[in-house]
């Protein structure tokens, strides 16, 4: 068992050394950890919780299952390894080639630690190579657009630098950081299989750097190959595997982790994020909007995930939130991808659906892999009648992540708004495969296969089964299965549905058509099924409304009194109120 | 994103367009000599002119060829001149090293064009005239790179870096002498070698190909896929494509080709939308043509290359839907058809859609006429019908009459093709503006409603291939529907039911003035690409020496515009289509029973459309022939051709030639009297049909046909009805009357045969008006040669009646017949007389024993040993009557030989195993 102390110890050195190696998001990352770590009381004083002070009774409310004790991981590592430095004139090279580093000015830091042959100075002259190359791939790619789409721009770097890093690599003279970047230029040149190989070395001998973990976990795109990884205990491995699960849409899991995670890093913002991203996916808006809200108040200029938060206050509808919400990440970092969605997600709540589309194409600009992007610009050009692009909006967004079930879910509407039921269903299919706890994707099938057209009801029938059983917030299944068993002259199931219909809008206490319909057809069922106690208590309750079932009612109410006592009663007007 | 594409056949400048400008510069130097510097006479110079000529010609072709390319090419010309040319091309090229000497030769081009006013030219002064061929060129390319950024002129550079150092690092191998290539620059010298022979190859394909669907008029898939789904699915049942040698020599050498070069390592350059579409369109027919022959998996790692290359570029998703349709992965087939549409929305390579109804809602009915047809190629004619109603309706919504005239005929298609056995709910409301007759119509009637209208839509939009299709199709159905007024009612004396020949004929007919049309238009047609890459093409071949050795007095002889005439061509689907309506006749005849007709029209098939059919329409045709063979010439000479049958066309499983092997076998067996063997074909026969209902019907019939026969053949008679009956029901069920004719003549034969030849009457005189309403006079000759046999066997006071009837059969017979009906046919004559109580053997011998050895010849070439026998035993009984012992003991002899061949079939060696 891991204490909190000695996360913290280990997490410290490991800041100095990432950083020292110029991996700043990763350092970035632990430094988030290492001040999420819950204070010991002994310590506590107001400047240390500073970061903490966040941690409201809101939050609080939310964390029901507190978790005492830490995750349950064996300590393979009684302290940080001392990485070896190199020696004094080596290392002014290398003060000198991190500087440069550190502007930006890569291959001028590669181009000084030309002949160094420490670990540390290869690995730095690696990295600032890659850095170049990718930094000289995004110019070619804007440069290059050729006419075809085509971007054959490349990082030219790639190369040279997996033949030096494999012979290190084979003489056994590399450390886990060189072992991650060599990772990564695997995974570029598009070697997936040795690349998780040698990621999981390196997160094996190194397991602080979390840049190597979420390269791993994007390599993990199914559970067999994340079941087949051979990876040693930690607490770090921990992270790993809940973020894969929220990748894997496995969000029970995922959120389990997280909790447990919590009892540790209690304070952290990464994990507090992730649960609302994962609470978010399984649809508790009212969680996610709390925890955000939270989450900003301790980090106001935060710009990540916050376009999960912009997608639940769209759904909320809450127009001056999401206006100041995006007011303030566009005063943070105009040019993130993230900022873009979020004013996109605004005037798309405003209407204004081109201004959107324009912001979403912004957003793609700055991140072409922009799943969510590419999903709602698929939403807008719905909005504004142009299906040709919505469908190739979401085809984008479905070829680079199939598993979206959203951008497939879109494409059926698309499709069926054309009139295409037929061909909508394909989509449909595919999105109920990946979201089947989605009553709103069982019912657009289920739509689909009533429609005029296809007239599939059987199928259909079956779709609203489905979403009938994953709660069907709307509550639509229960009443269109009732009524299609009504027109396909099963009473008996008709009567089942309308009866849980009724109870559950007596549980929600919502009444409408609905209502009346159902008690009309009960009450008609009961009667023709002679349990006549059964059908006046509907008929009874019929009596409540006006319009033409309340003469429906009363009709029933006399029949059936003239068949029980086998002679016409004449007054039923004393029912009358 | 979506409209991010740029336009088509942007004009880009690369390193090759940079080195012929090198060229053309040189040509047209401002000197002030008329020939210019490098140039010893005038003919070199305007060699070097239509040299350059046709290389600006082809600057959009879709390779661009690499320098050493160019060098050798540059050698065949100016041999004379020492390569002068080709070191100042090199040294030119690598002499640009920074962006301002880029600069600098951009503007000293410039220089050679003349300017606007040049009318007053100077005579001995070489100036380009702007509006010129090469003119233009230059201005493109000079334009090019005006537009081009400060980054884009660094990327120029560099890759003109790239350019030479392949280039000159190639041409190493020629100049071993003067520098000492290493082993590595060898290699990729033999490379570059190969690359070059390829490139050739590939232009070749290409042009041919390019001229063969130049004049593609909708979808360019779309009118092949129909007629191929008409001509495959047609005639007989399996759309499984075949291939042969050539196909599979030629695809392969295109698709590993492109993986090469489309290499951007490699140097070549992808080039404009335009001419990838060209390409992906060769490909496409290629698919469809040779099926099965193209390797999955290469292929789809070269698109897979194409689309990386160009991710804008969708119609490499349509191909991964061709290439996995052909090979029959649903899956994946299924998704890249969907992901294509969602993509294009329908309108990526529409070139040849006439605009008008076209508005911007996409075209995804096509989508769905797509998807219809795959469906249906996968055999679910349920899902495939549910998808081209929808197509339908959403075509009708967006007034795509072209596209609903093509649904129509889809929809033709599988109802002619799949039997439904009820009419009810299979067509729905969107063609009750068709239908609307009347809803009691049956599915045939419901067909010819629909054909009638497809045709109709058709003639009106002039789609000229749908329109011969179309009667195609109406041919197929007089074939083999009786029609019917549509309204039962009011006096029905006049109607006659049986089929009409002369429509059929008519039908087939008018299917031919496609291709005269086509001849007209054809020469029209080839366009300018073409050309130019056939003069390279011819370069090196008879005019390389033609220009050199003569002088300029003769030159006029050497017209360059020899170069480019063509043969007229006429697109490769027109030719399938006319084609198969040959096919079509065959068959026509076949059923109607002329066998020499029969033949000559798969001949005229086999001899003048082989090269644009596809493979399985190839693949029919032989079946035709061997099972000609088969029936007149007996089984030896069969599986002769079988053989070579089978080495030219893949035996892919479910394949046409499989089938008849298979068939042969049974057959063969059968006469043999091996039954074990025959069972087991017919067994596996039935196991290659589909289990779908209504699927495969062809081949269902078939195998249990053949299962019946078996059965009677092992005397178990009851067995052998049952099956008959069951299949007569199926027949009836699903409207199959032409079957229904010969299971009805079977059903007779096993009565006769258990010895109840007045139950065996009934059989014979329905299967006979069958015939008659069908107009099947083989088949009707041979039932009544059964119902004389029937009469026979029914008492000695009948055999008038049996003769009479045999004889009134006997011209069909003789004239048309197949070598087993006429050995029964003198056989049946023979035992006439003999059971004739009025004849007398003794006095007329010849009368009898004539048709027995003929008989007796005839079998011999099946090797039928029960009949053989029967000739043998009714000649020793001759023989026997007239006293020559000898003879009949001869003859005795026979009939035990046969009997004992019948009883011991495994003696005999097997023919499939030798």
């Amino acid at each position: 068992m891991s204490s909190k102390e000695s996360c913290r110890t280990e997490l410290r050195t490991a800041i100095r050394q990432l950083s020292d190696r110029c991996l700043y998001s990763a350092s970035k990352w632990a430094a988030e950890q290492l001040i999420g770590i819950e204070q010991d009381q002994a310590k506590f004083t107001p400047s240390n919780t500073r970061f903490q002070r966040g941690s409201s009774s809101i939050r609080r409310r939310f964390c029901t299952n507190e978790i005492t004790s830490t995750p349950p991981t064996d300590v393979a590592y009684v302290s940080t390894p001392v990485m070896e430095e190199d020696d004094a004139i080596h290392g002014d090279f290398y003060l000198l080639a991190k500087s440069y580093f550190d502007c930006r000015e890569y291959r001028r830091a590669a181009h000084v630690l030309r002949n160094q042959t420490g670990k540390k100075s290869v690995f730095l002259r690696c990295y600032a190579l890659y850095l170049a190359g990718e930094k000289r791939k995004e110019e070619e790619m804007i440069e290059l657009d050729g006419p075809l789409g085509k971007s054959d721009a490349i990082n030219r770097e790639l190369v040279s630098l997996e033949r030096e890093l494999s012979t290190l690599c084979k003489n056994n003279m590399i450390d886990p950081f060189g072992l991650y970047l060599y990772g990564l230029v695997l995974k570029e040149k598009g070697n997936e299989n040795l690349a998780c190989k040698i990621l999981v070395e390196s997160v094996n001998s190194y397991p602080w750097n979390w840049s190597a973990w979420s390269e791993l976990q994007s390599l993990c795109t199914t559970l067999d190959i994340l079941n087949g990884l051979n990876l040693s205990n930690h607490w770090m491995k921990e992270f790993f595997l809940a973020s894969v699960y929220q990748e894997l849409r496995m969000h029970n899991e995922s959120l389990s982790k997280y909790e447990n995670l919590q009892g540790t890093f209690t304070f952290s913002n990464y994990i507090q994020a992730q649960i609302a991203k994962a609470q978010y996916s399984i649809r508790e808006f009212d969680q996610v909007e709390v925890i955000f809200e939270d989450l900003l108040r301790n980090d106001p200029y935060r710009v990540e995930d916050m376009d999960t938060y912009s997608n639940v206050l769209y759904t909320k509808e809450y127009f001056s939130a999401l206006s100041y919400l995006a007011h303030r990440v566009i005063m943070t970092d105009k040019y993130r991808p993230e900022s873009c969605c979020i004013i996109g997600n605004y005037y798309s709540l405003k209407g204004q659906h081109e201004k959107s589309v324009m912001y979403f194409r912004r957003a793609l600009k700055l991140n072409k892999k922009y799943l969510s992007a590419w999903t709602l610009m698929g939403h807008e050009y719905v909005e504004m009648k142009n299906t040709p692009a919505a469908v190739d909006a979401y085809r984008r967004a479905v070829d680079i992540n199939p598993r979206d079930y959203r951008a497939w879910y879109g494409l059926g509407q698309a499709y069926e708004m054309m009139g295409m039921p037929h061909y909508a269903l394909h989509y449909f299919q595919k999105s109920v495969f990946f979201q089947p706890i989605d009553s709103r994707l069982w019912i657009a099938m289920a739509q689909c296969y009533e429609s005029e057209q296809l007239h599939m009801l059987e199928e259909a029938i079956k779709c609203y089964k489905r979403a009938a059983n994953c709660n069907d917030t709307e509550a639509i299944a229960l009443h269109r299965l009732a009524e299609l068993h009504r027109k396909l002259g099963h009473p008996e199931e008709a009567a089942f549905y309308y009866k849980k219909d009724l109870e559950r809008m007596e549980a929600e206490e919502r009444e409408g058509p609905n209502t009346v319909e159902a008690l009309t057809f009960l009450a008609t069922h009961y009667k023709t099924q002679k349990r006549f106690e059964e059908a006046e208590v509907y008929c009874t309750r019929l009596l409540d409304y006006t319009g033409p079932e309340r003469e429906t009612a009363k009709s029933l109410l006399r029949g059936m009194r003239i068949a029980q006592s086998g002679f016409p009663s004449m007054d039923v007007e004393h029912f009358h109120p | 994103m979506a409209g991010a594409v740029k336009a088509p056949g942007v004009f880009a400048i690369t390193p090759h367009k940079v080195s012929v400008c090198i060229l053309v510069h040189s040509y047209a130097s401002p000197s002030q000599i008329s020939v210019p510097f490098p140039f010893s006479s005038v003919s070199q110079h305007s060699r070097l002119g239509l040299y350059l000529l046709a290389l600006a010609k082809s600057c959009d072709d879709i390779l661009e060829p690499k320098l050493d390319h160019l060098i050798n090419q540059l050698r065949e010309i100016d041999g004379l001149m020492d390569d002068w040319l080709t070191d100042h091309v090199t040294s030119r090229l690598s002499s640009l090293s920074s962006p301002d000497d880029l600069f600098n030769f951009f503007n000293e081009l410039r220089e050679t064009l003349g300017g606007p006013d040049s009318g007053v030219m100077d005579d001995d002064q070489v100036i380009l005239d702007p509006n010129s061929n090469l003119g233009m060129f230059l201005r493109r390319c000079i334009l090019a790179f005006n537009l081009l950024t400060f980054e884009g002129v660094c990327h120029l550079l560099t890759n003109i870096g790239i350019y030479c150092k392949e280039g000159i690092s190639s041409s190493s191998y020629e100049r071993r002498l003067d520098y000492s290539g290493n082993d590595l620059e060898s290699l990729s010298e033999y490379e570059n070698m190969d690359l070059n022979l390829v490139f050739k190859k590939i232009n070749e394909e290409m042009e041919a190909r390019k001229r063969a669907t130049d004049q593609v008029t909708f979808h360019l898939h779309l009118p092949k896929d129909l007629s191929t789904l008409v001509e495959d699915v047609e005639v007989f049942a399996d759309p499984k494509a075949e291939h042969n040698d050539k196909g599979r020599e030629s695809s392969s050498y295109a698709s590993g080709d492109l993986l090469r070069n489309v290499d951007p390592d490699n140097g070549v350059f992808l080039r404009t939308n335009w001419q990838i579409q060209g390409y992906l369109m060769e490909q496409a027919d290629a698919i469809e043509k040779h099926g099965s022959s193209f390797t999955l998996n290469a292929f789809e790692l070269t698109l897979r290359q194409l689309q990386k290359l160009a991710p804008e570029f969708h119609r490499v998703h349509f191909l991964r839907y061709l290439n996995n349709l052909y090979h029959d992965e649903y899956f994946s087939a299924l998704e890249n058809l969907h992901r294509y549409f969602d993509y294009s929305a329908g309108t990526e390579g529409f070139d040849f859609v006439p605009s008008a109804g076209c508005n911007d809602s996409g075209r995804f009915e096509i989508a769905l006429l797509c998807l219809g047809m795959m469906q249906f190629h996968f055999g679910h004619p349920k899902k495939a019908l549910e998808v081209l109603t929808e197509a339908v309706l959403v075509s009708q919504q967006h007034c795509n009459d072209t596209c609903l005239a093509y649904t129509l005929a889809a929809i033709c298609n599988l109802l002619s093709e799949i039997s439904f056995s009820t009419a009810s709910g299979i067509l729905g409301s969107p063609f009750s503006p068709m239908t609307n007759v009347g809803t009691s119509l049956s599915v045939q009637q419901q067909l010819f409603v629909l054909l009638k209208g497809s045709l109709k839509r058709a003639e009106s939009l002039k789609l000229k291939q749908l329109i011969a299709a179309n009667h195609l199709a109406m041919a197929k159905f007089d074939l083999t529907h009786v029609q019917r007024p549509l309204l039962s009612f009011g006096p029905k004396t006049s109607m006659k039911l049986r089929t009409c020949p002369i429509i059929v004929f008519k039908e087939l007919r008018s299917g031919y003035h496609l291709i005269s049309d086509f001849c007209c238009e054809g020469s029209t047609m080839t366009t300018d690409g073409a050309f130019s890459t056939a003069w390279l093409k011819n370069l090196q071949k008879p005019m390389g020496s033609l220009v050199m050795s003569q002088d300029s007095g003769s030159r006029n002889n050497s017209n360059p515009f020899l170069f480019f005439s063509q043969p007229i061509s006429i697109p490769g689907s027109v030719l399938q289509l006319v084609g198969s309506s040959y096919l079509h006749r065959a068959t026509a005849w076949e059923m109607y029973g002329s066998a020499p007709l029969a033949r000559v029209n798969a001949l005229v098939y086999a001899t003048c459309f082989a090269d644009a059919s596809s493979s399985s329409d190839a693949a029919l045709v032989h079946v035709k022939l061997i099972q000609h063979l088969a029936v007149f010439k007996g089984y030896k000479e069969a599986f002769a051709a079988l053989k070579i049958a089978e080495e030219k066309f893949l035996c892919a499983s479910k394949s046409r030639i499989l089938i008849l092997k298979l068939q042969l076998l049974h057959e063969h067996a059968l006469h043999r009297g091996h039954l074990k063997l025959a069972q087991q074909a017919c067994d596996e026969l039935g196991v290659l049909a589909s289990s779908v209902t209504a699927v495969d019907l062809e081949l269902k019939t078939e195998a249990s046909l053949r299962h019946s026969r078996t059965l009677l053949a092992a005397k178990q008679f009851r067995q052998a009805a049952a099956v008959a009956h069951s299949l007569f029901c199926m027949c009836y069920k699903f409207n199959l009357q032409v079957e229904s004719a010969t299971v009805l003549l079977l059903l007779a034969e096993i009565h006769m045969k258990s010895g109840n030849a007045v139950a065996g009457l009934p059989y014979a005189l329905a299967s006979l008006s069958y015939c008659q309403s069908f107009n099947l006079d083989l088949l009707r000759a041979s039932a009544t040669l059964t119902l004389a046999e029937l009469w026979l066997s029914l008492g000695s006071n009948h055999t008038k009646t049996a003769l009479t009837l045999l004889h009134g059969a006997f011209p069909m017979i003789l004239g048309h017949g197949g070598l087993e009906l006429c050995a029964r046919a003198y056989i049946t004559e023979a035992k006439c007389y003999l059971s004739d109580p009025s004849f007398s053997v003794s006095d007329n011998p010849e009368l009898v024993l004539d048709p027995l050895r003929q008989a007796a010849d005839e079998l011999q070439a099946l090797e039928y040993h029960e009949l053989m026998a029967e000739a043998f035993y009714l000649m020793a009984i001759v023989y026997d009557k007239l006293g020559q012992l000898e003879q009949r003991e001869e003859a005795a002899s026979s009939f035990k030989n046969h009997v004992m061949a019948l009883d011991h079939p495994h003696d005999v060696d097997d023919p499939i195993l030798s």
